[in-house]
């Protein structure tokens, strides 16, 4: 009963009250279409309140329309994270300029005796509208983030269903009660369009953003001309102290931020114990692991046999990583036969290091550009960024005394015998003599 | 002026060379009473290039701060940009502002890049500010590449290793003997035969001395063409319009370097540049695992990666070289070419690099399919 009314009654009459209100005051008070201007009474903080109210709302409504009126196109592009949040800070930006620009004119027109004189009550119901609508909009803004994506979902298909006689209530029954208060809010605003100030929004005055600003000066021609030139030189003046002045204190105040900061910077972090523990545990973490990595090389570099893995320590599925005589990265498997698989894990086509869980079709993959290559093979699948096959690695099988039982070059000859009871005892090792790759 | 007639030879080099630099206008009464900037309706452009020498301002500051803490070794690269951003005071703001300041570098330089163009800035006598230019585009590419590679994590180790490898790719292009230069100028660029410390520490060298020089030496240069030649006229019908360089001009040059900064600030202040990507990206570089997904360079050169993902590389590094050329060569290329064709070409320009770095994943998945 409560959304049938606020969400199709009250939408329906105020659209209709909109397009009949506003026609008529078009043809029967054609001269009342504006928002009555005050700036002769006051002008001073008029510039602040009204430039900053309507840039802000200009841009708010801007996003709006932007979501309601191409909503596949609007998600396409707030899919993109980065453009999702732009548009999110940039709109809570402009509401926040237009609600300082709102409580500039709210201000104004209870502070100055003169625009009393000139407000009547639907003036000040207007911006207090606007205000508690910009307050709420801001609100679900912050309350409900990514406003601009869930709104295509909700908000969107609603006012479609209204626009084509369809109304569906269900899209906007389960919003929470802040963005339900918003929508009963906006279409306030819509059915007090034409009864107010506000219906100077139709009455698009284009040419005054190109026009040059006028300010109507009480003076005769003679003094007008007199003081132009005067005036031309003085505001050129003005011109040049006011922004040196400006540049000056805005650099004044800036160096003496900067300075502080500078100090700290320098001067370095008080850490507590506790956090300089840490720190430390994890520099020395880093260190090991480059320690580690050095013996490697070292290891490369003098040993004419290197231990990979136990044999029966080897998965069929699961890759295990070590690094080959050349320092690269390669993957060690047990395959069919029971005998060890080693294969490069480095992808032939950029040198990304390729995953070490086979897929259901005995295959690895590389993440960087998606290739994948056959474990038995190492071909990659067709039509993948890689053209080359990952190649295979000579291994030789030890027995805990040391001495080789068998071996496998690069080129898959294998020499010597496997005791096949003996599984468990088997080392695999990689051998210099096999070099790193066939 | 006095009509010079056209002398050839050595004395011909002089004059052309006089011409070109003239530097007898190097004085108190050229350079500052009389300078004027053309007013007209593509006035604005002349604003972009005070935006990235300001950025590039920013970038020597902010790098010499974060030399003070930062260790170009394998084991203590990550450790000490993390003791950076969270232990030192002000240190998270100082490196965001590094690197927003060089995304914002390069964005005002191809702004530059593309309104100069448009304006047929590099017209005779100003060919050595244009060419200092391009100069000055390649190395602040290299600043980007190689600054990339100093935090040492994981998409930065990952998409350095897929950016170098891409140079040995080209070896397959090459006939004979030639088709092993590249692999080789590529692990003389690493040092190594795998991306290491000897890639880190060279990068470092290159990023923290090597090119701050080369900028600062053709900066000089670029700077030295622009106040000696005064801003190119920009337009096929100049209005006639003009104002002083000094003090009005720049004043507001002054005031929107405030702005820039003050946004910049206010960026870095709140929005770590990897607010981006997701976290595994930045773990520190594990040499013994597997690369994780989504590695991909900086934005700034989607426009030549996602081409190198759709196209074959040759047709990519053709079409790079014969950008590179036309670059180069387009005060004479482009000599009799009114402003309009400029204009419309700069415009094509434009529109393919907005639309590659914006949609380029989209425009990829499109063609590719899902990754």
């Amino acid at each position: 009963m409560f959304d049938a009314f606020f969400f199709v009654g009250l939408p329906y009459v105020a659209l209709a009250a909109l397009v009949l209100g506003t026609a008529y005051r078009a043809r029967k008070h054609r001269f009342t279409q504006s928002a009555l201007s005050s700036q002769f009474l006051e002008s001073r903080t008029l510039v602040w309140g009204a430039v900053a109210w309507h840039a802000g709302i200009f841009v708010v409504l801007a996003g709006h329309a932007a979501a309601i009126l191409s909503p596949g196109l609007w998600r396409a592009l707030t899919s993109n994270y980065a453009f999702l949040i732009s548009v999110e800070i940039l709109g809570i930006a402009a509401a926040i300029l237009a609600l300082i620009g709102l409580c500039v004119l709210l201000v104004r027109r209870i502070a100055s005796p003169k625009l009393q004189a000139v407000t009547t009550i639907a003036d000040f119901a207007v911006l207090a509208l606007l205000i508690g609508q910009v307050l709420i909009g801001l609100g679900v803004a912050i309350a409900y983030r990514w406003g601009a994506v869930w709104s295509t979902q909700t908000v969107t298909p609603y006012l479609w269903s209204l626009f084509s006689l369809q109304p569906d209530v269900a899209l906007v029954t389960a919003l929470p009660p802040m963005m339900k208060l918003h929508l009963i809010g906006a279409w306030l605003i819509v059915l007090l369009i034409p009864f107010t100030r506000l219906v100077h929004m139709f009455f698009f005055p284009i040419g005054y953003l190109v026009r040059v600003p006028q300010k109507v000066v009480w003076a005769t021609r003679r003094r007008f001309e007199q003081n132009l030139a005067i005036r031309h030189a003085d505001d050129s003046r003005r011109y040049f102290l006011k922004t040196l002045g400006g540049l000056g204190a805005a650099g004044a105040l800036l160096s003496l931020g900067v300075f502080d900061k500078l100090v700290r910077f320098f001067s370095g972090p008080v850490m507590a114990a506790e956090e300089e523990t840490e720190l430390l545990r994890k520099k020395l973490n880093r260190l090991e692991q480059a320690a580690k990595e050095r013996e490697l090389e070292l290891e490369r570099l003098r040993s004419d046999y290197i231990v990979v893995a136990n044999l029966n320590e080897l998965s069929p599925t699961e890759g295990k990583y070590f690094i080959d005589y050349e320092m690269r990265p390669a993957l060690a498997f047990r395959g069919g036969d029971g005998l060890p698989l080693l294969i490069s894990a480095k992808c032939t086509h950029l040198g990304c290091t390729v995953a070490s869980t086979m897929d259901s079709q005995g295959r690895i993959l590389c993440p960087c550009h998606i290739s994948y290559f056959d474990v038995k093979t190492g071909q990659p699948n067709p039509g993948s960024p890689a053209k080359a096959p990952l190649p295979h690695i000579g291994w030789v099988l030890m027995d805990p005394a040391g001495t080789v039982v068998a071996s496998q070059n690069p080129a898959g000859r294998l020499e010597g015998e496997v005791d096949m009871s003996r599984v468990n005892e088997y080392r695999v090792c990689i051998a210099k003599k096999f070099g790193g790759l066939a | 002026m006095a009509i010079v007639p056209i002398r050839g030879g050595w004395e011909g080099l002089k004059d052309a060379v006089a011409e070109r630099l003239p530097v007898e206008k190097f004085n108190y009464k050229s350079l500052v009473q009389k300078k004027e900037v053309p007013v007209h309706r593509a006035a604005w452009a002349y604003y972009l290039g005070g935006l990235v020498l300001f950025c590039l301002m920013i970038q020597l500051v902010t790098g010499v701060m974060l030399l003070f803490y930062y260790q170009p070794t394998v084991s203590d690269a990550h450790a000490s940009v993390e003791y950076i951003t969270k232990h030192v005071s002000g240190g998270a703001l100082i490196r965001n502002l590094h690197t927003w300041a060089a995304s914002g570098m390069i964005f005002f330089l191809l702004c530059h890049l593309i309104t100069t163009f448009a304006m047929k800035a590099f017209e005779k006598p100003r060919e050595i500010t244009w060419i200092s230019g391009v100069l000055l585009l390649l190395i602040t590419f290299t600043f980007g590449f190689t600054g990339y590679l100093l935090p040492w994590h994981q998409i930065a180790v990952n998409a350095t290793k897929v950016g170098l490898q891409s140079i040995e790719e080209a070896g397959n292009y090459l006939p004979g003997a030639l088709s092993e230069m590249p692999a080789r100028i590529k692990e003389l660029i690493q040092g190594e035969a795998a991306v290491g410390q000897a890639t880190l520490s060279r990068f470092y060298a290159i990023h923290v001395v090597f090119l701050p020089l080369a900028v600062l030496a053709l900066v000089g240069v670029h700077l030295l063409g622009v106040q000696l030649h005064g801003m190119s006229q920009g337009v096929d019908k100049p209005s006639g319009k003009t104002e002083r360089f000094f003090p009005f001009f720049v004043l507001k040059d002054f005031s929107l370097w405030g702005l820039v900064f003050l946004a910049a600030f206010i960026v870095a202040l709140c929005l770590p540049f990897e607010a981006f990507f997701s976290y595994p990206l930045f773990a520190p570089y594990d040499a013994l695992g597997s690369t994780p997904d989504g590695i991909k360079p900086e934005w700034y050169f989607y426009f030549v990666y996602y081409p190198l993902e759709l196209l074959p590389f040759w047709v990519v590094a053709l079409a790079q070289m014969v950008v590179v050329g036309i670059l180069f060569a387009a005060p004479w290329i482009f000599k009799g070419t009114s402003r309009k064709t400029l204009t419309a070409i700069a415009a094509a320009a434009a529109a393919y690099l907005i639309v590659i770095t914006l949609f380029g994943q989209q425009i990829y998945e499109f063609f590719k399919g899902h990754a």
